[in-house]
């Protein structure tokens, strides 16, 4: 009888765990990461790679240093730093310089995360803020990579651009059909964001698993590519462009969707990616550039603010009020 | 299929004793009666030590309005009225009776005037309180002072494990439907709804056959047979926060309570046995046994074989909202619907990790309440936020605990919130 626990209900528990959930994002995400590798070469294998060792290698040294024994990091280690490293690699480009990713890792854990208070803490999502703080302070560096296959139409030869910025510029010839920027074929970019087919197929993965909400990226998405119609005169054709360039399915999808730096309601997530797509679209009109990093960025630091005036409702609460009045 | 919004779905179970007729527990040696097996004042002991009682005999009495007179579970001796732990390892009073060889019984007279006032009196006297688990006494939520127009029969049993109110449907259908028309009656309502989980197929089909009783079939998920939902899933109706049933004209009956009415009415004996499920893997063989008040539960853990495997969780109710035993030293109450043994493949003993802020649990939540910010101000001493995220609103049905990734005693941190709040009342 002495081993019998004594706690507060309930009793027994769902097999839902934290580890679970980032592993099944750590599945969701290898296959875009095979499609990087298959179009941009080892370099992207290897880029990857020093991404995902830093981010883990920085949150064990951390908690070394606030003496926190081995063997307890090991037993408490969650994978989250393993998606974070994972997300960054990929949104790097593949011929980069090897500390370049080291040090968007370092950033994303030690800064972002762990001085913030570990996981569940970081105010903004680690891997955008790990990509920002390289982007704006290697930005001469980082260029696109070009990739190594082609377009599967055949008639274009290299752009150098990406694929975004031919949408606003009528009279370029990309040469990239729709089917190119969906499948990745001739496009650069960073890493992990031109296959869009195997982004989705890990999205289709965590929405089966109930990792997220099919609605969300979703919405971003569809408010994105509908924003940009309108902002083009209500032009059609921009619709799939616009939604298959660039970072989005991979920022919608992986990023935006993130437990931590999301709202707790559906009301608040329903204006949280409104909004996203809104500012996604209208910013790549202005600048014409790649927007959604810093628009996901932008949109981390309201969710306080959303999660703080938008509360669910008590069952029954509406009677109370009612009355109150009378 | 009706049903409410939020709630979680545990593997129910009830696959363990389902289908185990019901069976007497033999009597045993020594009783301890609790003389507080409800919620309210416990009851006064009218007996002395070194008195001769006879089964059924009252031995307490109801002190006050919200209290329930205690009957004898066997014949015998009062050996003392002595202190002991109760579930929750507090101290509080009982009435230790030793068997005697030769057992009699005392009822009451069988009640020929089925009027209102007499079946409520009779209920009254009888001892009878909710036996879902709450222990409220039945004759007062039977004199509601709002308008009621509908009686609601909760058989959902949605708690994992738990048979017993599914055997009692099955096995002593008429008396149970007899028991239903009584209460009916005692509140002068004509309209009678079952809420039942579609995992009790065969009780269903049973219930349909009578007559005049709207049965609802309701979807397997906890907490289904909570009072606010099943109200919700049965009529539509919401019970306003803070408050009753009866502010929207429904009064919520358990299906052993409606048994207990008939048993008291009918056969004119008082409360003093129940049906509960013993189970989990950590029972050798589960069953559903009748059960008197005051059994040992090691005694009842013997009669069912013993403890099996390794057992890391000793319960009395469900694995949900059941409280969790420090040994085998307690005794069984009116309120015991279950007692379980939890190896540790069932229980979940996980110790808490950092909330990722995944928003599970508001979610699940039945009252769509916040958990996850009721945890975080409780834990930092701001019990006054956590009360503003809904904590005084929650029924402890414990979704968000159950489905949090993180493992977070969230329930814990709600009743901890309630307690520090009353206690800032005082």
């Amino acid at each position: 009888m002495e081993q019998l626990v004594y706690s507060s209900s309930p009793h027994i528990k769902s097999g839902r765990t934290t580890k679970k959930i980032m592993i099944d994002v750590c599945i969701a995400l290898v296959p875009a990461c095979i499609m990087g590798c298959v179009f941009f070469g080892w370099n992207a294998l290897l880029t990857l790679a020093i991404a995902v060792i830093s981010a883990v290698v920085c949150e064990f040294v951390y908690r070394l240093c606030c003496k926190v024994s081995f063997k307890q990091i090991v037993q408490e280690f969650d994978f989250t730093s393993l998606v974070t490293g994972i997300l960054v690699g990929m949104n790097m480009p593949a011929n980069i310089d090897w500390y370049v990713p080291m040090l968007a890792s370092f950033f994303a854990i030690a800064v972002v995360k762990m001085l913030f208070g570990g996981t569940g803490k970081n105010f903004v999502n680690p891997a955008i803020a790990g990509r920002i703080f390289v982007f704006i302070s290697f930005s001469a560096m980082l260029k696109p990579a070009q990739a190594l296959i082609g377009s599967i139409s055949g008639d274009v030869v290299s752009t150098g651009a990406t694929a975004l910025q031919n949408i606003f510029k009528p009279g370029t010839v990309s040469g990239l059909t729709n089917l190119d920027l969906f499948l990745g074929t001739g496009v650069a970019g960073v890493l992990g964001e031109t296959c869009k087919v195997a982004l989705l197929l890990g999205g289709v993965y965590l929405v089966i698993r109930k990792v997220i909400d099919f609605k969300w990226p979703l919405i971003y998405i569809a408010v994105t590519g509908l924003f940009t119609v309108c902002l083009n005169g209500f032009n059609f054709e921009v619709f799939l462009p616009s939604i298959l360039s660039g970072g989005l399915i991979l920022g919608a999808i992986f990023m935006a969707t993130d437990y931590v730096t999301s709202p707790n309601t559906l009301v608040g997530n329903i204006i949280y990616f409104t909004l996203l797509g809104l500012l996604t679209a209208g910013l790549r009109q202005l600048k014409h550039q790649e927007v959604v990093s810093y628009v996901i960025l932008f949109g981390n630091l309201l969710v306080p603010l959303i999660d703080k005036y938008i509360v669910n409702k008590p069952f029954g609460e509406h009677k109370k009020v009612k009355e109150a009045t009378k | 299929m009706k049903s409410f919004q939020g709630g979680v779905h545990p593997s129910d179970m009830k696959f363990l004793c389902e289908n185990m007729p019901i069976e007497q527990m033999p009597i045993v040696p020594d009783y301890y009666v609790a003389l507080s097996q409800h919620i309210g004042s416990p009851a006064t002991a009218v007996v002395v030590a070194g008195e001769q009682v006879e089964e059924g005999q009252l031995i307490a009495k109801a002190s006050g309005k919200i209290s329930a007179n205690i009957f004898a579970p066997v014949a015998g001796e009062v050996v003392a009225i002595e202190k002991r732990k109760n579930n929750l390892g507090v101290l509080a009073d009982y009435i230790h009776l030793k068997t005697s060889e030769k057992q009699s019984v005392v009822v009451f007279p069988k009640l020929t005037d089925l009027s209102k006032e007499k079946i409520i009196e009779r209920v009254e006297q009888a001892g009878i309180v909710g036996l879902g688990g709450a222990g409220f006494a039945t004759a007062v939520k039977l004199s509601p002072n709002k308008p009621v127009d509908t009686l609601i029969i909760n058989a959902a049993e949605c708690e994992p494990y738990l048979n017993c109110d599914n055997r009692l449907m099955l096995e002593r259908a008429d008396e149970f439907i007899e028991g239903v028309r009584l209460l009916a009656r005692a509140l002068n309502v004509e309209k009678i709804i079952i809420g039942i989980e579609n995992n009790k197929l065969e009780a269903y089909n049973r219930l349909l056959s009578y007559e005049g009783i709207e049965i609802s079939l309701l979807k397997k998920k906890y907490p289904q047979g909570a009072e606010k939902t099943i109200i919700y899933a049965c009529t539509k109706r919401k019970v306003p926060t803070g408050g009753l049933p009866m502010d929207v004209g429904v009064v919520v009956d358990n299906v052993a309570t409606a048994y207990a009415v008939y048993d008291a009415v009918v056969n004119g004996r008082p409360l003093y046995k129940r049906v509960m499920t013993v189970s989990g893997k950590g029972i050798a063989t589960p069953k559903n046994i009748e059960v008197l008040n005051g059994t040992p539960y090691k005694a009842i853990i013997d009669f069912c074989g013993g403890l099996v495997g390794e057992v890391v969780k000793l319960l009395s109710g469900g694995p949900m909202m059941g409280l969790s035993l420090s040994d085998d030293s307690g005794v069984t109450t009116k309120t015991d619907s279950g007692l379980l043994a939890l190896t540790s493949s069932e229980a979940n003993t996980m110790l808490p990790t950092p909330c990722i802020n995944c928003g599970g649990c508001a979610k699940v939540c039945p009252m769509h309440l916040m958990p996850m910010y009721i945890d975080f101000y409780a834990l930092a001493g701001d019990y006054e936020t956590a009360v503003k995220y809904g904590a005084m609103n929650c029924f402890e049905c414990g979704s968000c605990a159950f489905t949090c990734p993180a493992k977070r005693p969230l329930v814990q941190s709600i009743k901890l919130t309630k307690m520090k709040m009353k206690e800032k009342k005082k």
